[in-house]
């Protein structure tokens, strides 16, 4: 049973990573960064580290995002 | 030509680490060192010699003290970099481009935010003080702390945030994780033992479990607080805009 959720986890894991790089529009980058860190928080549950899996949601999905978007706004949006 | 040196030395790299990941044990196998050591050790002693009975508690405070003193120094540093670059904001004088403008957020946005901050700052209290039995701890909770507080200043904007949470009340929090940390360090040395140790010698075991257990508090309330204060005011000096600062009353 784990077998299979954690293979779609690391599958979309791997997904968003690769994703994070190609996107040029960076305030969509910050989003699926954020949707990365919720992968990670919920793999972390899986090899049984709640302790990280609060940090990883609350820091990176939560602060991490925000911070990045407000960067943004106040530089630019599209990477040349 | 410099490409192909540097695809050689790329894939000779790679080579060399899949080759020292195949000699490593295996994941989760038994008979690994930190198996038949390290982990038994903790499993077995951590209680009575780090007094918490969630492990990874008594390691994060306790076997790895230096490590998580670090980790606070570490975000404390951020903070002074962040505020070394940009600036504090002034309480109610600073504002961004979002309470300029006039479109706020909706009714349904600050009606949930309202119901939901003090839900989420109860569930961090609850996370950082019940650290030692459950998972969590400082940390978890301080970051639980500081999203609740950005969640705030996102609906409700900047200048409503500052006048709740101003500067004055800020500035002393913030080094507070770093003070309580070489604080509880120091108490060690006073009392002749080593530098971060809980349990301290020559006192009654009535005595020493109490010193023990106002320390960890101590620190986790520390490390909790002063943590989710250090984003907030990260967040609040990257959120200002200077161009829109009011000026103060000049009456």
């Amino acid at each position: 049973m784990d077998w299979t959720l954690n293979l779609l986890l690391l599958t979309l894991l791997l997904a968003t990573a690769i994703a994070v790089i190609r996107i040029r529009d960076l305030l969509a980058a910050a989003i699926v960064f954020s949707a990365y860190s919720l992968v990670m928080a919920i793999l972390w549950t899986q090899l049984r580290a709640p302790d990280l899996a609060l940090t990883e949601a609350a820091v990176g999905a939560g602060v991490t995002t925000v911070l990045f978007i407000i960067t943004i706004y106040r530089t630019v949006r599209k990477e040349d | 030509m410099r490409k192909a040196i540097m695809l050689l030395a790329l894939a000779g790299i790679g080579v060399m680490l899949i080759y020292a990941v195949g000699e490593m044990p295996p994941m989760g196998d038994s008979g690994n060192p930190d198996k038949t050591h390290v982990a038994p050790r903790y499993l077995e002693h951590g209680e009575e010699e780090a007094g918490a009975s969630n492990v990874v508690t008594a390691v994060r405070l306790n076997y790895r003290g230096y490590d998580t003193m670090g980790e606070v120094a570490v975000i404390f540093c951020a903070l002074c970099a962040v505020v070394a670059v940009l600036g504090r904001e002034k309480t109610g004088l600073s504002r961004t481009h979002m309470d300029v403008s006039r479109v706020k957020a909706s009714v349904v946005v600050r009606t949930t935010v309202r119901f939901l901050v003090p839900v989420i700052i109860f569930f961090a209290i609850y996370i950082i003080l019940h650290g030692e039995e459950t998972p969590g701890g400082g940390f978890q909770g301080g970051a639980i702390i500081g999203a609740s507080i950005i969640l705030f200043t996102l609906a409700f904007g900047l200048p409503e945030s500052t006048r709740k949470i101003p500067l004055k009340s800020r500035v002393p929090l913030e080094s507070f994780a770093v003070i309580a940390f070489l604080a509880a360090g120091f108490t060690g040395i006073l009392f002749g033992a080593n530098f971060l140790t809980y349990i301290m010698p020559g006192l009654s075991e009535h005595a020493a479990e109490t010193i023990r257990q106002v320390m960890m508090m101590v620190i986790e309330i520390g490390i909790g607080f002063a943590g989710g204060i250090i984003f907030t005011s990260i967040m609040f000096a990257m959120i200002r805009e200077d161009k829109y600062e009011l000026q103060p009353d000049s009456s």
